[in-house]
């Protein structure tokens, strides 16, 4: 398969899992370290060690000490338990855009891809408009206009996920469809929705994957951003992006940790998926050669 | 060849003991290659796929894949092209040996105009200057029959035939002492590939190049060639004149390949295939290669490497099978029965 | 025009040699592309259990041909006889008809590497063809499977193997048993076997006649290829810029070739004493 996955700029540069068949060190480390987020933001209610939003302000600004390991913010939460928390609303919400731009996205691509004709031209069209919008000024827009809560700028940034992943579906589907196995189908007498739904999606899942992999990970900071300007999530649920906004008040004061951590685990989370994606990628790369 | 003396460059191309391992692979993919081609000689080196025909000529330019080891020694011109530094090789692959690929669409650039494509190697390798370049290219669009119109023109304006002719003004632009074909003709029609083996013919008679021509055809191989190599599983099976290689076969791959060929004049009916599948990389042998798919296979075959021994009365031609009398029997018996 | 004549003298002689209808009857096919004319007024019957070639470089139309007659290419007129029912449109929408139709024709396309799913295992493949068309006999189906791959010489062990797992043979062996698990009237092979080794081409030639000599079915042999003609058909069409050149029995057409293309394509046809100069011009001078 000759169709490149989609990359920002900044990001292509950390394709450091290319390394073709050796040293998958990188690869298995990203893997583990995303383990350890999904099963902390799985099991946080039960491991995180303080109650997140439990405010002390006597306290505030401590380093960190044995009944708060990462130390407390400017309000005296617990560092720790805000991170292990704060995981799960912000793997959620690029969760749920990654779903949705992926479902809709290859629905769109796949429709346009093998139906072709002026379906492919209104779809082509419709999604193009869409990328030419900058999904983050529009999910600005849609919350602006909602109010606060997760959905609005998770669906805003599914929206403007969804022409990458319909783009990428489309122009595999046109591959596939040339290659003589769809005819061969065809003569046997099967119809195009189920050489469509049993032989081409299938075959072309493991790139669109790969690439709705690697979008996590934008979403993730691009929601980040979101609450970090104080949008999307409510003030008090516990949030990485909410963390780093609350800490920066806190840096000014000289206590850095609890803007820092956050930060950090964004960055990491970030890495992690982008390396992952590619890894998949060129696996099925590989595969196909 | 045991027989030839070394030192002189006696041959355009002398490959000798040429071995290849490939990294995974349980055996070499080249096991002990000999093999010549002289000045204005046609040689056709024969083989299915997988035989590793194609990996032999590559190897003349040193075009290995990755992570290739190999033994033995590839001269062009007396020089040995596995031990050659960067530039002595590159001097090689402009001036003295050129390739013609399979499929002249994938070995040129859609995107450049064939003009640029002729004379890129003279003006950037050998610093040749723009108006002479393109001068040569002019003669030898005119050699292959091509107009300099044809200069000017993207690689989809022409047609396949058109294009391997290109390929070959391409390959004549250095003026090379080597030509390596590799499978020239074998994405073309039947009557242009006529066309484009008539042209090389000429060439080869007129620029005074060797020519080793590597295809799967073996009627194709007798028709053009004066010397004919047959490859098996990355062993030369057989060597010899083309024609006498097709009368009578030395070597039971050989026969059997000539004897399930569909030809025109052979009885219509069944066609005597050989059985099973050429031996994977993944296994290793002993003995000879082809014994598990030979009629005449006894316990010294799969025990013993058949050595390249002449013919007897027949000093031009090599075969390594350890029953090649009775092959030669066997044929001389069905010949007296027609 | 020579088209006129091969149409009017073929289907006397096919339907006299088989003795009954002809299971395949083309009349007047003719399709454009743009400005292109690939098909031009194409006819010709194959006879019930007979062998028919199509010969022709490329652009002379002989694949279009074939792509019209099982149904992944329109006619812009002309039709199309299969069993004497008119099959000359696209295939239909219709579940019923589609399968219907898919009985009459199938195809062997010329790439094995190609033409199956990376994805689907050999029996799986062939599984999948006997659910859509026999799915009242299901309980038969793994019976079927190994008589279908023991038929085209595999065995238990490729049925488990991923295409890629598989030599160009094997492959093409697969598809043979994927288009003969409709059990169709007619078997178009798309130069089947050109990408082929010589050894593995001669063992799948011998499979299909083994297979036709079994089984009735009919062949449309689609080839560049004369030797491959004169070993698997019984008449042969010569086929030109889209037209219809030279046709009649194959040994006929090969012994005494009556159109200059013909000749040319004969001659051209590489052998020891071979002149290339001498077809070269001939080529020229057609």
């Amino acid at each position: 398969m000759t169709t490149a996955l989609v990359r920002r700029p900044g990001l292509a540069r950390l394709r450091l899992s290319r390394n073709r068949t050796g040293r998958p060190w990188l690869y298995l480390l990203c893997l583990g370290f995303l383990a350890v987020v999904v099963l902390l933001a799985l099991l946080a209610p039960w491991l995180s060690p303080h109650d997140p939003n439990a405010v002390d302000l006597g306290n505030a600004l401590a380093g960190p000490s044995a009944s708060h390991p990462l130390g407390v913010d400017g309000s005296g939460r617990d560092t720790a338990s805000r991170l292990i928390t704060g995981a799960r609303t912000s793997l959620l919400g690029p969760l749920g855009v990654v779903v949705f731009s992926t479902v809709v996205g290859v629905v769109v691509g796949v429709t346009a891809g093998w139906r072709g004709g002026w379906l492919d031209s209104l779809l082509s069209r419709t999604t193009e408009l869409v990328f030419a919008f900058p999904g983050l000024l529009l999910a600005i827009l849609i919350v602006s206009i909602y109010g606060e809560g997760l959905i609005a700028p998770v669906v805003a940034l599914g929206v403007a996920y969804l022409p990458y992943v319909s783009r990428l579906t489309r122009s595999l589907v046109l591959a596939e469809r040339k290659r003589p196995y769809v005819e061969a189908y065809r003569v046997q007498g099967h119809s195009g929705l189920q050489i469509c739904l049993r032989h081409v999606l299938p075959n072309i899942a493991p790139v669109v994957l790969a690439q709705s992999t690697i979008n996590f990970g934008y979403a993730l900071i691009d929601l980040a951003g979101l609450s970090f300007l104080g949008l999307g999530v409510p003030a008090l649920t516990p949030d990485w992006g909410r963390m780093v906004f609350d800490g920066e008040s806190a840096i000014q004061s000289g206590y850095p940790l609890s803007a820092i951590l956050p930060c950090a685990a964004i960055v990491l989370t970030v890495v992690a998926f982008n390396v992952v994606g590619e890894r998949w990628a060129d696996q099925v790369a590989r595969r196909d050669r | 060849m045991t027989t030839t003396p070394a030192k002189t460059p006696e041959f355009t191309l002398d490959v000798r003991g040429l071995r290849l391992q490939l990294p995974g692979a349980a055996r070499p993919v080249l096991a002990g290659v000999d093999l010549t081609v002289g000045a204005r000689e046609t040689v056709a080196l024969v083989g299915e796929s997988g035989s590793g025909k194609s990996l032999t000529s590559r190897s003349v330019l040193r075009l290995l894949p990755p992570g290739a080891t190999t033994e033995g020694t590839v001269a062009v011109q007396g020089e040995d092209v596995l031990t050659m530094d960067a530039k002595q090789l590159r001097r090689l692959r402009t001036h003295t040996a050129a390739m013609i690929f399979q499929d002249p669409r994938a070995a040129i650039n859609p995107l450049r105009r064939v003009g640029d494509f002729l004379t890129e190697s003279l003006r950037l390798n050998a610093g040749t200057p723009d108006a002479d370049a393109t001068e040569r290219a002019v003669r030898m669009l005119e050699a292959v029959g091509l107009t300099d119109r044809v200069l000017r023109q993207y690689p989809g304006q022409l047609s396949g035939g058109m294009l391997q002719r290109v390929m070959i003004a391409a390959a004549l632009m250095g003026d090379p002492a080597l030509i390596l074909a590799d499978e020239p003709t074998t994405a073309l029609d039947v009557t242009t590939q006529a066309e484009v083996v008539g042209l090389l013919d000429d060439l080869r008679e007129r620029f005074g190049t060797g020519l080793l021509f590597v295809t799967h055809d073996l009627g194709l191989a007798a028709a053009i060639s004066d010397r004919v190599y047959v490859m098996y599983a990355g062993r030369i099976a057989e060597t010899g004149p083309a024609e006498a290689l097709f009368e009578q076969p030395r070597h039971p791959y050989t026969a059997a390949l000539l004897r399930s060929t569909p030809r025109l004049d052979a009885p219509a009916g069944r066609l005597a295939a050989i059985q099973g599948q050429p031996p994977s990389l993944r296994e290793e042998l002993t003995g000879c290669l082809f014994a598990a798919r030979c009629p005449f296979a006894t316990q010294v075959c799969t025990e013993d490497l058949p050595p390249h021994l002449p013919v007897p009365d027949e000093p031009s031609r090599l075969v390594a099978c350890h029953h090649s009398d009775r092959l030669a029997d066997q044929l001389a018996e069905s010949a007296l029965h027609d | 025009m020579t088209d006129t004549t091969a149409a009017g003298a073929l289907p006397a002689d096919s339907a006299d040699s088989a003795g009954g209808d002809p299971v395949l009857d083309i009349t007047g096919l003719h399709r454009s592309f743009g400005s292109v004319q690939a098909v031009h007024d194409v006819s010709f019957h194959l006879a019930r259990g007979g062998s028919l070639g199509i010969v022709g470089e490329s652009g002379s139309g002989k694949t279009t041909t074939a792509r019209i007659i099982v149904g992944l290419e329109r006619a812009d007129a002309g039709r199309v006889l299969v069993w004497g029912q008119d099959r000359s449109g696209p295939a239909g929408h219709g579940r019923s008809t589609r399968l219907e139709r898919a009985r009459e024709v199938q195809m062997v396309f010329q790439d094995p590497f190609l033409s199956l799913d990376p994805r689907v295992p050999v029996g799986g493949v062939l599984r999948e063809t006997l659910r859509l068309h026999f799915p009242e006999r299901r309980a038969d189906h793994d019976r079927r499977v190994g008589e279908l791959l023991d038929q085209v010489g595999l065995g238990a062990r490729e049925a488990a193997a991923l295409p890629r797992q598989l030599s160009g043979g094997q492959r093409q062996r697969v598809a043979i048993a994927r288009a003969l698990a409709v059990e169709p009237a007619v078997l178009a092979l798309d130069e089947a076997v050109a990408a082929l080794d010589v050894s593995v081409q001669a063992q799948i030639l011998n499979l299909l006649g083994d297979i036709r000599r079994d089984t009735g079915i009919g062949y449309l042999f689609i080839t560049h290829d004369l030797g491959v003609v004169r070993c698997v058909t019984d008449e042969v069409v010569v086929m030109r810029h889209g037209r219809i050149v030279e046709a009649g029995r194959t040994a006929d057409v090969l012994a005494d070739p009556q159109h200059a293309y013909t000749r040319l394509l004969l001659d051209s046809v590489p052998r020891p004493g071979w002149n290339p100069k001498l077809i070269a011009a001939a080529r020229r001078a057609l």
